[in-house]
């Protein structure tokens, strides 16, 4: 009885304690609540744990090179006066339906009201229905996939390009070519980001009037593609266009060899850029071609840092020690939208500022930003490199080309 | 007609491959009636030895056939040996349970060494091959089949020529009455893993030179060596042999007329026709395909 009474008297103590060492944490948080409006809040929900935590952190580490430096330069200067920025990040471990609790938590209870897109189009294509709902702007920066864009939603925009237009610069390409290719053949994989990509290229191809001679889609969890490939060189195309994960692209590319396939243009995708991908094929892998959606050597200069897209990758590779893909600045140009935004408009309602990321027309290290209707980056479009001497070089568009692309492809090599 | 020949002979290649890759998975099952689902996995370590080997020695990787087939025999044997001898009496869900923790155990660890990356190994001859007309022949898809075919044939033969082997038939086909006549059933047991497990690594070398492969890759191997198995008729040989080459003819046949997409349907759908209407398989024999309790 006597131990309990102890106990009691301990826990009580101990109460009181925690109270007396919170007191200053719960004045310190007023007072930052009372200096509220010289900050400007985001909210992101990203996938910081689970599958996709590898890609997730790339995208918080653009959106936190953003922060880092605006904030070292006083803030965005708005209407004459400096805001610091602040992101508010909730870990969704790689879960589309955690994602979208997270989105509504960051609109409801942390009263963001300008979102940044989470990892990934599974992601993206039900939190910004969220958004949506709510009538608050998100500015994505990873979600690719067609169909987020075509539900008539006026609060969704995106800097990367959607997949339809993957092929785009490929296809751009081949037809400023003097003796430009005339047949295609498109293969993918029966999964929805290949799909899309390949369904864009059919339409790009017959926009440019080349003829597609053959369209056709394997299983995922396919080992072999021979017999598909004896089928296309069959017909015999200038372009070989295929959509797929790194896997079956290793094999692909292996099996089209022993089949005997030659196209004058052979293009993946993606795979070619991807760690351990030049090490399988070694030199089989000479030539192809993959559409990115930035490098550190494009033209580019945005107007708030000054900075070109190689100013950004080493400036980017001093502050996190790694060299960037285009995730992160794919990231931080997210900000750079709201950034010119809330320029504009100061820092209005979420509707107003909406208005003013309609009306984006800027010029960013990560490429131009001006959205379509559906809120679709149609700035920008695709490069392209093409994978010679073991190394990736970007051969369109031209005024950011490394190299000049080797066409039609030697053979053998 | 090209395209015929092509296809034909794509089908073949393919289906010896499949074939190597099955007998393993078959042999267990028949002796044991042990469904292996770590089978997949086990072709993958065979695969990831053969990658090891090739990129540290620089050597053939027709050459680390022996190589994978002994490391593997020899972890096969020490899994039966002391984790599924001591289930395999039980329930058949015990022994299921085991092989699939040991799959997940055995994935777990490839991505741990080897990380999620993708391998292929590609020899200097490595998409060349011989020409008849317009049809490729390719030199590794050959050497891949000439190399599982001989490794069925040879398995075939000891089981059917030497003493052990013998021992492994009897056991097969009655346990109790081989115990009888002095056959040490777990030792046979363990060994029997081991070939199996021999056989898969062997498979994985072949799989290597042709395929690439990941840590999660086994799966689809284990999901065609229970259609192939089926097929041809459970613990049979040159039922793996007959299986195998019908699953690779029909999976080419089937994404050159159908549609790429359908390769799959059809291969099932032929698993569908073959248990309704001769479920002990093409060549199986009554005792091995008996569900024993």
């Amino acid at each position: 009885m006597r131990n309990v009474r102890k106990v009691r008297r301990i826990r009580s103590k101990i109460y009181s304690w925690v109270c007396i060492c919170c007191a200053p944490l719960i004045l310190l948080s007023i007072s930052s609540t009372l200096k509220a409006e010289d900050i400007v809040r985001f909210g992101a929900s990203l996938s910081l744990t689970g599958r996709m935590a590898t890609e997730g952190r790339l995208v918080k580490d653009g959106y936190d090179f953003y922060v880092k430096h605006i904030n070292q330069r006083g803030g965005i200067p708005i209407k004459g006066k400096p805001y610091k920025v602040e992101i508010v990040y909730y870990d969704d471990e790689s879960d589309p339906k955690t994602a979208t609790r997270l989105v509504e938590k960051l609109i409801v209870e942390d009263h963001i009201q300008y979102l940044l897109g989470p990892y990934s189009s599974s992601a993206t294509f039900p939190a910004s229905s969220v958004a949506e709902k709510y009538r608050v702007p998100m500015v994505e920066a990873h979600g690719s996939a067609t169909t987020i864009f075509e539900r008539g939603y006026q609060y969704v925009f995106a800097t990367l390009n959607t997949v339809d237009q993957y092929t785009g610069g490929i296809l751009n390409m081949a037809a400023g070519l003097k003796d430009p290719p005339k047949t295609i053949a498109l293969i993918n994989e029966n999964a929805l980001f290949p799909q899309l990509a390949m369904d864009g290229g059919e339409q790009h191809a017959k926009k440019l009037g080349i003829n597609v001679v053959y369209k056709e889609k394997y299983p995922s969890g396919t080992k072999d593609l021979s017999s598909m490939l004896a089928v296309v060189r069959e017909k015999n195309p200038d372009i070989l266009l295929a959509g797929g994960y790194t896997a079956d692209m290793i094999l692909l590319v292996k099996q089209a060899k022993e089949m005997g396939v030659k196209p004058k243009m052979f293009g993946l995708m993606l795979g070619p850029t991807l760690p351990g991908f030049v090490n399988s094929l070694g030199k089989d892998a000479e030539y192809l071609l993959e559409p990115i959606q930035w490098s550190a050597n494009m033209a580019w200069k945005d107007d708030v840092f000054g900075w070109t897209a190689s100013d950004f990758a080493r400036i980017f590779e001093k502050d996190f020690g790694y060299a960037p893909d285009y995730h992160p600045p794919q990231s931080a140009a997210a900000l750079l939208v709201y950034h010119h935004a809330l320029q504009k408009v100061g820092l209005a309602d979420p509707q107003t500022v909406r208005n003013a990321i309609a009306d984006t027309d800027i010029m960013t290290f990560y490429g131009p930003i001006k959205f379509n209707e559906k809120g679709m980056n149609i700035g920008k479009s695709m490069a392209v490199i093409q994978l010679q001497n073991g190394k990736p070089v970007v051969v369109y568009p031209e005024n950011s080309a490394q190299g000049k692309l080797v066409y039609p492809i030697p053979y053998p090599h | 007609m090209t395209l015929f020949w092509q296809v034909l002979i794509n089908g073949i290649l393919s289906g010896g491959l499949y074939a190597c890759a099955a007998i393993g998975f078959s042999v267990i099952w028949g002796v044991m009636n042990l469904i292996n689902l770590a089978h997949g996995s086990m072709i993958i370590l065979g695969a990831y030895i053969t990658y090891m080997t090739t990129s540290t020695f620089g050597i053939d990787p027709f050459l680390t056939l022996p190589v994978s087939g002994c490391a593997l025999f020899i972890l096969g044997f020490l899994i039966q040996k002391y984790l599924i001898n001591h289930v395999i009496g039980g329930s058949i869900f015990m022994t299921l349970i085991l092989t699939f923790g040991l799959d997940l155990l055995l994935i777990n660890a490839y991505l741990l060494i080897f990380s999620a990356d993708l391998c292929a190994i590609t020899p200097w001859y490595a998409g060349l091959g011989w020409e008849w007309g317009n049809v490729k022949i390719p030199y590794t898809r050959v050497g891949a089949f000439v190399f599982a075919i001989g490794l069925t044939l040879l398995l075939s033969l000891f089981m059917n020529r030497t003493k052990l082997g013998n021992a492994i038939r009897a056991t097969s086909f009655d346990k109790d009455a081989a115990s009888l006549a002095g056959v040490d059933v777990f030792k046979v047991y363990a060994i029997t893993f081991g070939i199996g497990a021999g056989m898969a690594g062997m498979a994985g070398t072949l799989m290597s030179v042709i395929y690439s492969f990941s840590p999660v890759t086994g799966e689809i191997f284990t999901m065609k060596a229970f259609v192939i198995v089926v097929l041809g008729g459970l613990g049979s040989m040159p039922g793996a042999i007959v299986g195998g080459i019908i699953l690779g003819l029909a999976e080419n046949f089937a994404s050159v007329l159908l549609s790429p997409g359908y390769k799959d349907a059809v291969s099932f759908f032929l698993l569908v026709i073959i248990l309704v209407l001769r479920p002990r398989g093409i060549l199986g024999k009554r005792f091995y395909a008996e569900v024993r309790d």
